[in-house]
Formats: C-alpha cells, sequence, structure tokens
C-alpha cells in the first residue's frame, strides 16, 4: 500500500483515479469539496492596495466555516485573496508563497508582484482550470502598487477595482458607483468594507466577518475581522445536561501520567550465600 | 474563413468574445479591438486591452479564449526576446507570426485561440498576418477576428480601397470595429488602437461615448415615406409605430 | 446515492476548557443494510490526538494506515512526538495530494497539546475530502448526519464545559443527531481527552 521509500515524489498522487472513475461510471457522483462561495475584492489607492474579503465558507448549502481567512500570505508585501475550491486556492497559494519566498533568496532582491501574478497564472493554465482557484492578487513593489485577478483558467487582468467570487456583483456594484482615482487610505478601506457588506448581505455564499489588508510601501497591515456585523447574541440560558443524563455501557480510562511506585525488598546487602 | 467555435470553450472560461482587426497602409499598421472580456453573461473586464505587445514593432490581437490566448503570446514574447538578443537584429513580423502560428497548430486540440499578428518590419514594411482557429497562417491586406467580425465582412469588402494613408486607415478601423461592436453582444466597451510605424507605436482611445454612430437611424426604417411605381405601397421590413 | 454515504457514519469532536472529546457511531452499513455494529472509526495518534475517519470504509482502513506510517515517519526523523497543529497538516497535505482522485473521507481531529507555560491548548480540526482545513474554536462535524450534528451541536455547545460535562454535551449532540439520520447510529462512541487522562465510554444508543 504506501511505498516502502521514504522519499515519495513530489505532486499529485492520481492513484485513487481508477477506482474513482470506474464508481463514478457506475452511477455515483463524485462529492463535491469546500468551496468558497466567497466575495472578495482588491482597490487601488494614493499610496497602495487594499484587499477585502468576507469569511464564510460553503459545502454546498451548509456553512462549514464561519470565519476562515481568505486572505492568504505570499510575502511581505504581496498578498492573495482566494475564491473558489478552498482546498486549491489554500494550496496554491501556499505553494507560490514558497516560490516567491525562494525567487526573493536566489535573486537577492525584493520579488514584485508580477513574479507572482506570472506564476500562478502559469501553473493554473498548465492545470487547465482543473484547479479551481479564482485569485485577487495586491502588493506593492519596486514598481508600485499592483493589483491582479487570476482567473481558474489562468487568465489575468490588470485593473484599479477588482472582485471575485459568487459576491462579486453585489460588490462591484459598490465600486463602479463609488470608486474614484487617488483616493486616501481611509477612504479606500471604508469602500473596501462597504463592497465586502454588500457581498455578506446580498449574497447567499458569502457572509460573517469582513477581512482587509492595507498593503502601503511601507509595511502591510492585515485587519483580521474589521468588521463584524453578523455577532451571535448571548444566549439567555444554556441546555447544560446533567452529569449522568448520558447512559454508558463500558468505561475505559486511559492514565497519561504514569505513577511508579519502588517497594525495596530485603536489605541492601549483595546476596554472596 | 472559419468560424469560432465557442462550444469549445469549456464552462466558466474567461472568453474574449470579441471584435479585433489590423489594416496595413503605406507605411505601417492599424491595430484595433473592442475592450470586453465576458465570463457567461457577465462582462468581467470592460477595459481589457487586446492589443498585446509581443516586439518592439510587432503587435498581436487576441481573441478566443484569454487564457489561452495570454499564454501563448506570453510564451511567443518571451522567444521574441531571446531571438532579438541571439541573432542581434529586431525579429520580422513573418518570424512572430510563424512562431504564433507553430504554436496554435501543434496545440490545434488543445487551444481556443484566433490571433492576428500586425507589425512593421525592414524587410517587407508593414504586414498584417491572420491566424484563425485551426493553426492556420495567412498574410492579407486587412485581417478582422472574434465573434463581432461576423458582422463587417462585407462592410470592409465594400469599403477597403488600396493606398489609403494613416488617417484614413483608422477611420477606417474605428468605424469597423463601432458597427461590429454595436451588433454583438459579446462585443462592447471602448475602442483601443495602436498605429505602428518604423518610427513610433502610438495608441489611440476612443471612449464608449465617442463611438463612432454614422449609420445610426439608418437600420429600422419608418413608415414608407415615397411610392414606387405605380400605386403599390411598399411594406417596410420593421416598422416602427 | 453518493460514496461519502454507502457506508454511512458521523463523527463530531468538541472543544472544553483545558479538554477535547471527539465522539462517532458505530455503524458500518452496505448502502441501507446493516453489517456490523462495532466499526471504529476514530484511532489513537498520539497519547493526546485522536483521529476520526467518516467516509467510505475502504478508505477508512487505507487512511488509518497511511496516517500510522507517517507520524512514525515524523516521529523517528524528527525525534519528538508531533504536535495537533502539526498532525492536522499532516493530514490535509496527504488528501490534497490525492486532489484528482480523492479518497472519500472527511477526517476529524481533536487533540491537546502543551504550551511552554505549562499549561494545555485544546485542538480541533476537520478537512473534506481534499483536505481543506476548517480549525474551529467551538466544534467540527463530520459524516452523513453532519448536518444534523451542526444544527444540534449549534444549539447545545457552550465554552468551556469541564471535561464531565463535555462528555455530556457531545454524547448528546450524537446521539439525537444520528437518531435522525439513516446511515448513523447502532451505538456510539465517545473519547474525552483531558491533561492527564483519556476517557473512553461506549454509549447506549437505539439499534434500529
Amino acid at each position: 500500500m504506501n511505498s516502502s521509500s521514504i522519499y515519495r515524489p513530489a505532486g499529485f498522487d492520481f492513484s485513487n483515479e481508477i477506482r474513482n472513475n470506474f464508481l463514478h461510471e457506475k452511477g455515483l457522483p463524485l462529492p463535491g469539496a469546500t468551496s468558497t462561495g466567497t466575495t472578495i475584492v482588491g482597490c487601488l489607492f494614493k499610496d497602495g492596495i487594499v484587499l477585502g474579503a468576507d469569511t464564510r465558507a460553503t459545502e454546498g448549502p451548509i456553512v462549514a466555516d464561519k470565519n476562515c481567512e481568505k486572505i492568504h500570505y505570499i510575502t511581505e508585501s504581496i498578498r492573495c485573496c482566494g475564491a473558489g475550491t478552498a482546498a486549491d486556492t489554500e494550496f496554491t497559494t501556499a505553494l507560490i508563497s514558497s516560490n516567491m519566498e525562494m525567487h526573493a533568496l536566489q535573486t537577492g532582491r525584493k520579488p514584485r508582484v508580477v513574479t507572482a501574478m506570472t506564476m500562478l497564472k502559469q501553473m493554473l493554465h498548465r492545470y487547465q482550470g482543473h484547479i479551481g482557484a479564482a485569485l485577487v492578487l495586491g502588493g506593492v513593489d519596486i514598481t508600485g502598487p499592483q493589483l491582479f485577478t487570476i482567473h481558474p483558467h489562468g487568465s489575468t487582468d490588470k485593473l484599479p477595482y477588482v472582485t471575485m467570487g459568487s459576491g462579486s456583483l453585489a460588490a462591484m456594484a459598490m465600486f463602479e458607483s463609488s470608486w474614484k482615482p487617488n483616493m486616501e487610505r481611509e477612504e479606500a478601506l471604508t469602500l473596501v468594507k462597504a463592497a465586502i457588506a454588500a457581498g455578506i448581505f446580498n449574497d447567499l455564499g458569502s457572509g460573517s466577518n469582513v477581512d482587509a489588508c492595507i498593503i502601503t510601501a511601507t509595511g502591510t497591515e492585515m485587519l483580521r475581522n474589521v468588521e463584524m456585523p453578523n455577532q451571535r447574541v448571548q444566549k439567555e440560558r444554556d441546555y447544560k445536561f446533567r452529569r449522568g443524563t448520558t447512559a454508558w455501557r463500558k468505561e475505559d480510562i486511559r492514565q497519561l501520567i504514569v505513577q511508579e511506585h519502588t517497594k525495596p525488598v530485603g536489605g541492601d546487602e549483595m546476596d554472596t550465600s | 474563413m472559419e468560424r469560432i467555435d465557442f462550444d469549445r470553450l469549456k464552462t466558466g472560461e474567461v472568453n474574449l468574445g470579441t471584435s479585433i482587426m489590423a489594416v496595413q497602409f503605406k507605411d505601417g499598421v492599424v491595430i484595433g479591438a473592442d475592450s470586453r472580456t465576458t465570463t457567461g453573461s457577465y462582462i468581467a473586464n470592460r477595459v481589457t486591452d487586446k492589443l498585446t505587445h509581443v516586439h518592439d514593432r510587432i503587435y498581436c490581437c487576441r481573441s478566443g479564449s484569454a487564457a489561452d490566448t495570454q499564454a501563448v503570446a506570453d510564451i511567443v514574447h518571451r522567444f521574441l526576446q531571446s531571438e532579438a538578443q541571439e541573432r542581434e537584429e529586431t525579429p520580422t513580423v513573418h518570424i512572430a507570426a510563424s512562431v504564433f502560428q507553430k504554436i496554435c497548430y501543434g496545440n490545434k486540440d488543445a487551444l481556443s485561440a484566433g490571433i492576428i499578428v500586425a507589425g512593421w518590419d525592414k524587410d517587407v514594411g508593414p504586414s498584417v498576418y491572420n491566424i484563425p482557429l485551426g493553426g492556420g497562417l495567412f498574410r492579407q491586406p486587412w485581417a478582422i477576428g472574434g465573434s463581432g467580425s461576423t458582422y463587417v465582412y462585407g462592410y470592409c469588402d465594400a469599403t477597403f480601397k488600396d493606398g489609403w494613408g494613416r488617417d484614413e486607415t483608422v477611420e477606417f478601423v474605428k468605424n469597423t470595429l463601432a458597427l461590429a461592436m454595436s451588433r454583438d453582444g459579446s462585443s462592447g466597451g471602448v475602442i483601443r488602437m495602436c498605429v505602428i510605424t518604423e518610427d513610433s507605436v502610438q495608441r489611440l482611445f476612443v471612449p464608449g461615448n465617442e463611438l463612432p454612430r454614422f449609420w445610426e437611424g439608418q437600420e429600422v426604417l419608418g413608415a414608407a415615406s415615397k411610392k414606387i411605381g405605380s400605386d403599390v405601397e411598399v411594406v417596410p421590413m420593421a416598422v416602427e409605430v | 446515492m453518493s460514496i461519502m454515504s454507502h457506508n454511512g457514519g458521523s463523527v463530531i469532536a468538541m472543544v472544553g476548557k483545558d479538554c477535547v472529546a471527539i465522539a462517532s457511531d458505530l455503524r458500518l452499513g452496505n448502502e441501507a443494510m446493516g453489517i456490523s455494529s462495532n466499526f471504529q472509526r476514530i484511532f489513537p495518534v498520539s497519547d493526546r490526538i485522536y483521529l476520526g475517519l467518516p467516509g467510505l470504509a475502504t478508505d477508512v482502513a487505507t487512511l488509518r494506515e497511511k496516517f500510522r506510517f507517517r507520524v512514525n515517519m515524523y516521529t523517528i526523523k524528527e525525534e519528538r512526538e508531533i504536535k495537533p497543529e502539526t498532525f492536522a497538516h499532516l493530514v490535509s497535505s496527504t488528501l490534497y495530494e490525492h486532489r484528482f482522485g480523492p479518497y472519500f473521507i472527511e477526517p476529524v481531529m481533536a487533540g491537546i497539546s502543551k504550551t511552554p507555560t505549562g499549561g494545555v491548548k485544546p485542538f480541533i480540526a476537520a478537512t473534506d475530502l481534499i483536505g481543506c482545513l476548517n480549525f474551529a474554536k467551538d466544534f467540527v462535524v463530520a459524516g452523513t448526519a453532519s448536518d444534523k450534528l451542526y444544527g444540534v451541536a449549534e444549539g447545545l455547545w457552550e465554552p468551556d464545559l469541564e471535561p464531565e460535562d463535555l462528555f455530556e454535551t457531545i454524547s448528546q449532540t450524537l446521539l439525537n443527531a444520528v437518531d435522525r439520520d439513516a446511515f448513523s447510529g447502532w451505538g456510539a462512541l465517545v473519547h474525552v481527552i483531558t491533561k492527564d487522562k483519556v476517557i473512553t465510554r461506549t454509549l447506549k444508543g437505539r439499534m434500529d
């Protein structure tokens, strides 16, 4: 079953493909993965980029995670919002982040946003859309603030304000009506928060809180849960069960702390008889 | 001319359902494109730049899948950079077009890319190459492409004349694209154009509210105003009441 | 009929005060037909980490061995016990390796780690079948009764439950959820992991 070598080849393992395709041909639908039915946005302003995201992860109609993180780290001054298949956005951004660090170490320069963009688009194009990652990539480098969208098939767009995910239409409506060039930092953050809020309240796939990230030439500020418009109210009473409510058949307690008693038997003298 | 088969695009794929064009004239070429990028019925980008630089005096117009055409253009761009460096001379438009053609033909089953390559070089001056979907390579005095092009073949055939100057050619491109964009739902936005000559590459921009509309008011007939023949009243094609 | 519900079964994990609990039902089925009422799908990974594997039973066995192998290799190479957070990433990347031919398992993990100050930190996590991690602060669920478990747990869970109270809460959550799921049930097993001991109890449940 497992290869006996401790060195496994890197990359994907297709060993279950035959079995799964067989099951699929017998009429069993292949189950879906967690998707971030999402609102993610990016916005250019006077001295940098503001990225924004909601925090809901869904599995079909079920909310799988009420407060997940969708703004991923690429480098200190480059971040990436992910929409689409959650595992794909997570692992794709982690891989590119690693490659960007290696690239920075190798060249001895601060890495650029276009470098990350090119790595991502080439990888996603190679996988022909099977890696379902829709990304908003933003950051500040030597050439100034940069903002891109990357679609799952590997196409990219460079725009001053972008939205992606199922809530992109609601968020884009906010940008199309309120965005203007050379905004101040606070103005841009307010607009991004409004765009994400539009997604949270008008798109069923998006919800919970607002995450934002402000990237400027002087530094990056990650604002986790800047807005929490969907806090649960304190429960008035609780459903605590009285101990002994649940009937059980068998109990087994494993002590993790091993106690040792040393009982001396006889004296200290050596038996010389 | 092969028709662009949009069924080849996978669902959810970003599409350049496009109107693109390139025309050569005495001193150079004029290339132009609309600016619409769509995913299904959603406009993912309304100010797209489909005129892509591949070398100093060589550009391409992209239609079909955005991902595929960007990837191909990136490969050609990189190839021409190293080619120019190694041979210490600027590559010709024909070389660029041939590289595009090799990639498009060699991967024809995997790609949906309709590309027009145009530019200026020392050997032949201005030239326009059309590389439609299957990966053919055709040199043409003018070329149009994308979903919008089907609406304006007749207009181009009737209007194009040899020996135009720069300004007439720009007008021709602008008018053709405006006509295509007005009829094709997958095209629209603004018109981007490039005039590529030996000395310079000049970018031109026509905003969406300043597009030519010279044909307007003629495509729908009003009530028949004059009688033809003796006393037979002609029934118009469409009547606005 | 989905592959995920071919054999049935559900798992839930919850956080308490300096303790965690993980519980699952004991049914193994072949679609609607019950096969076994003593099918264990929660496995100890280390003293203080437990792993639940709801999903296709063949993959439960395969992954159990795979993780045992990988955790052993980790322990030998690193010469230390694996931390729950590290183990969660091991699970996640193992599943993502099979992104284009997945195992039909949605793992649930529960464990406690020691902090440098001598305290303990409870940890739970779950992933989808291709390894997307979900670090929750309250509870995680998976399996054929997952949507019912979400609903019941959302109502019953509260912060800072003592081990014995956590046992009642997780047991009642599981029992009541699986009673409304045709593919889960047939008894249940609960592990409560505390700083110094692991309490394992087999619950009385409906056998229909």
